[in-house]
């Protein structure tokens, strides 16, 4: 064989051993079953495809956990992994799942709302595939996602998302952006359709609030806040003046934009009778100008370049050697859900939702996260849900 | 962290140098700064040695999209002038407006502008239309290095144009602010600057030929092509992406692949003669190979920048320089990080940047409009300088890239000056927004 022959050999080889490894681990990504654990308040389970027929053996379907308490009362959902690489989002969902006792009213969990970004990863950016969080009983692995659903679930992109049914021009990739695709369409792309289930989901059982949980970028200057529109922006304001005073955290208000289409905290109120809640929490892992995408920034949110960035007042939200941990951001999240149940139900006492066992921000940024996650080896096996 | 992420930089650009001195080639030697800036990371575990495949791998395929349309919308347009449309429609436009060069001109920019402004890709506005403009700019005495250069300037000023400009698209998405009121702060300029642009470098007429004698010169048209042979297949591709924006909620998303795909068999279908389109798809794709590789290669070299950090770094170098001293550079960073990154420059320099001119009290709509501008600018410069090859390849222009890009001087520093204003004096010029709302 010549030499140039014999050189092309090797190379090709070379680079089906790159694909052979590198497509085992993606495809172990997509297929790896993340375990959700139903804790002692969950009552029954259904999938998102029971409110949109479409979503049907979809990997966009997705479980949706009910916990109802012995009282009647008001109705709250939560959506969680929105945006897969937002993990606090989900860790903070599955404390509400595996804890939560509902006794007044019923709380709705969707821990992975998007879950077929769930399944993505971001090529060019240079995640890691996986994250565990320490437990007393050992690591609870969970998969990294992406932003936007998998392009393996929902192609081709136009060359320009249309929003229904405003007609907004948004980037193509949006039509793949469960943030940006509200109210939905039962016709329309696989994310139109996780949206538009969501919103049967909260027309058919009459959701009185529901909170988008997610985590965005410290030079970002919508962080760190609630996001509402004007008619939840009451108890937004209230929620966030009371976790300032008793739990000693900023969490400011940022109104909704009505100019700005597709997003949870504008369509939700306003083709529904639901009240729409957005939190944001510091999430320096998104950052532009941060050093290596780890699984360490990842969790304790700590960055040099960032650090020196705070100095010259570059950063939307305080930031010292101690970086923004991942207990923090949970906690945060954990102590808003709970602030706006409390401030919901005094509003309006005869749709009260009252819930008990959900730490807040002190107990998880004290015991870390994973504490609050029971050992699936004591768990009854039906109460186990992979995903 | 400073300095080992500044170590793998140098070890990268060490690896560039060393690939080139051995005169590989410029996608064999982006592929040896990445390979090498992994393995570099890797002795840090950023990233981790066994991830380092995956995110090659991963990194290849950033930019598939990209491909997909280059690939078709090239052969779309191959099809178009082997069966001879081209050379029909240059011919109609010479024997109509040959004695009109300003109408001539302005409509040939028109030509290029309403592609790129469609899809926002001034690759499309190339692949499309960019040889018969070349051709037609040729027949009125423009010397194919001036054409190329009109071609590179007008298209990168079609993918900033309104309805769709992917840079502002992107930014918007990043930064929070909705996707509007960009239609005179970008149709304006991109008006202005294209005029002046195609009148600067092709007013000028080369040689003494007339009319008649251009005609002679002209290749002979193809037996019985017609002008709804040509139009057909152009009608079918702007039909789909038109139909798309009329009707977007009772028409299925094709993509623009499908759409070039579909144009192209329509051409295929009405054209006057036999083309054997495996070998023509074939020699395309031949030809486009150095393109797709960078592009491919482009991916992977972000994707290694971002897990060992350099891609960070350099973004933190951006937001850490003086504000005087950051305006003056702007004129430097946009088109470099464009250059080197594609879209993801808008993504990894653009949002932290935005944020942070936004929050000083500038337009942030405005600063997204005139960094769209200086964006496009970039796809002439090396390593990817994507519209700057293309312009170079539908233009047969054979000279040196470099001196193609010299030829573009004058209009690259108003663009930039118009583009830097507009970033300064954002606050003042929010009229624009208004009025288009």
């Amino acid at each position: 064989m010549p030499k140039q022959w014999k050189i092309k050999v090797i190379l090709i080889l070379i680079v089906a051993a790159a694909v052979i490894t590198a497509g085992i681990q993606l495809y172990n990504h997509r297929h790896y079953r993340m375990l959700l654990t139903a804790g002692p308040g969950v009552t029954k389970v259904h999938m998102l495809s029971d409110y949109c027929s479409g979503l049907k053996g979809t990997m966009a379907d997705t479980h949706v956990f009910f916990l109802k308490g012995k009282e009647p009362g008001g109705k709250m959902l939560i959506l969680a992994n929105t945006h897969s690489n937002e993990p606090a989002s989900l860790l903070a969902a599955l404390i509400f799942l595996e804890n939560a006792v509902v006794e007044k009213g019923t709380l709705i969990i969707i821990p992975q709302f998007n879950n077929s970004g769930g399944r993505n990863t971001r090529p060019g950016d240079g995640y890691p595939l996986y994250f565990e969080i320490q437990t007393s009983w050992g690591t609870k692995k969970f998969r990294m996602g992406n932003r936007d659903a998998s392009p393996l679930d929902q192609w081709p992109d136009p060359d320009v998302y249309v929003h229904y049914p405003d007609k907004q021009l948004l980037s193509f990739l949006d039509i793949r952006n469960t943030n940006r695709t509200w109210p939905g369409r039962p016709n329309g792309a696989l994310m139109e359709k996780v949206t538009y289930a969501a919103m049967e989901l909260m027309r058919t059982e009459k959701v009185d609030m529901t909170v988008d949980i997610h985590g965005a970028e410290t030079m970002f200057p919508v962080t760190n806040c609630i996001v509402a529109p004007e008619k939840a922006i009451r108890i937004a304001t209230m929620t966030s003046l009371t976790l300032k005073a008793r739990e000693g955290f900023d969490n400011h208000v940022e109104p909704s934009p009505s100019g700005f289409r597709g997003l949870s905290h504008r369509e939700i109120g306003d083709f529904s009778d639901t009240l729409p809640f957005l939190l944001e929490a510091p999430l320096p892992f998104l950052d532009q100008p941060t050093g290596p995408k780890t699984v360490k920034l990842l969790l304790d949110g700590k960055d040099p370049f960032l650090l020196s960035l705070a100095k010259k007042n570059k950063l939307f939200v305080p930031y010292d050697e101690s970086g923004w941990p991942m207990e923090n951001r949970v906690g945060q999240h954990c102590s808003a859900v709970l602030e706006l149940l409390r401030q919901f139900s005094r509003k309006s006492p005869d749709r009260s939702i009252q819930v008990k066992n959900v730490p807040r921000y002190a107990g998880i940024v004290k015991n870390g996260v994973g504490y609050y996650y029971h050992n699936p080896a004591t768990i009854n096996k039906k109460d186990l849900y992979f995903n | 962290m400073q300095l080992q992420i500044s170590i793998i930089l140098a070890v990268m650009v060490f690896a560039y140098i060393i690939a080139k001195w051995k005169k590989l080639s410029v996608e064999v030697s982006m592929l040896a700064a990445a390979l090498v800036g992994g393995l570099a990371g890797a002795f840090v575990a950023t990233p981790p040695i066994n991830q380092l495949a995956r995110h090659l791998v991963e990194g290849a395929f950033t930019y598939l999209d990209v491909i997909l349309v280059f690939v078709t919308a090239t052969i779309f347009m191959a099809i178009v002038s082997e069966s001879g449309g081209v050379n029909y429609v240059v011919r109609g436009t010479i024997k109509l407006f040959y004695n009109l060069r300003l109408i001539a001109l302005l409509i040939l920019m028109v030509i290029i502008l309403i592609p790129g402004a469609l899809t926002g890709a001034g690759s499309v506005s190339l692949l499309v239309v960019g040889a018969p403009v070349a051709m037609a700019l040729g027949y009125l005495g423009v010397k194919k290095k001036k054409a190329a250069a009109i071609l590179f300037i007008v298209a990168g000023l079609s993918a900033a144009a309104p309805p769709v400009n992917i840079w502002a698209m992107i930014l918007s998405a990043g930064t929070a602010i909705p996707y509007v009121g960009f239609e005179l702060p970008l149709g304006i300029p991109v008006l202005i600057l294209g005029t002046f642009s195609i009148l600067v470098l092709g007013w000028k007429k080369e040689g003494n030929s007339d009319r008649e004698t251009a005609l002679k010169e002209m290749p002979e048209i193809t037996a019985n092509m017609t002008w709804w042979r040509v139009l057909l297949p152009f009608v079918v591709f702007f039909g789909l992406v038109a139909a798309s924006r009329i009707w977007p909620f009772a028409y299925p998303v094709l993509g623009l692949p499908l759409q070039f795909v579909l144009a192209g068999l329509t051409a295929l279908l009405v054209s006057p003669i036999k083309i054997n389109i495996l070998k023509l798809s074939r020699d395309t794709v031949k030809k486009l190979l150095p393109l797709l590789a960078t592009m491919i290669i482009v991916g992977m070299l972000q994707q290694v920048m971002t897990a060992t950090g350099v891609r960070g770094f350099l973004s933190f170098a951006v937001i850490s320089t003086p504000l005087v001293l950051l305006f003056i550079l702007l004129a430097i960073i946009i088109p470099f990080s464009e250059g080197v990154l594609t879209y993801g420059g808008a993504a990894i320099i653009g949002i932290p940047l935005v944020w942070f001119l936004d929050s000083i009290g500038l337009h942030a709509t405005i600063v997204i409009a005139g960094l769209s501008l200086l964006w496009p600018l970039g796809d002439g410069l090396p390593p990817t300088a994507l519209i700057g090859r293309l312009s170079i390849m539908v233009s047969d222009y054979k000279g040196s890239y470099w001196s193609f890009l010299k030829s573009t001087w004058l209009p690259w520093l108003v663009i930039t000056a118009v583009g830097i204003l507009m970033v300064i004096f954002s606050a003042r010029l929010d009229f624009l927004v208004k009025w288009s709302m």
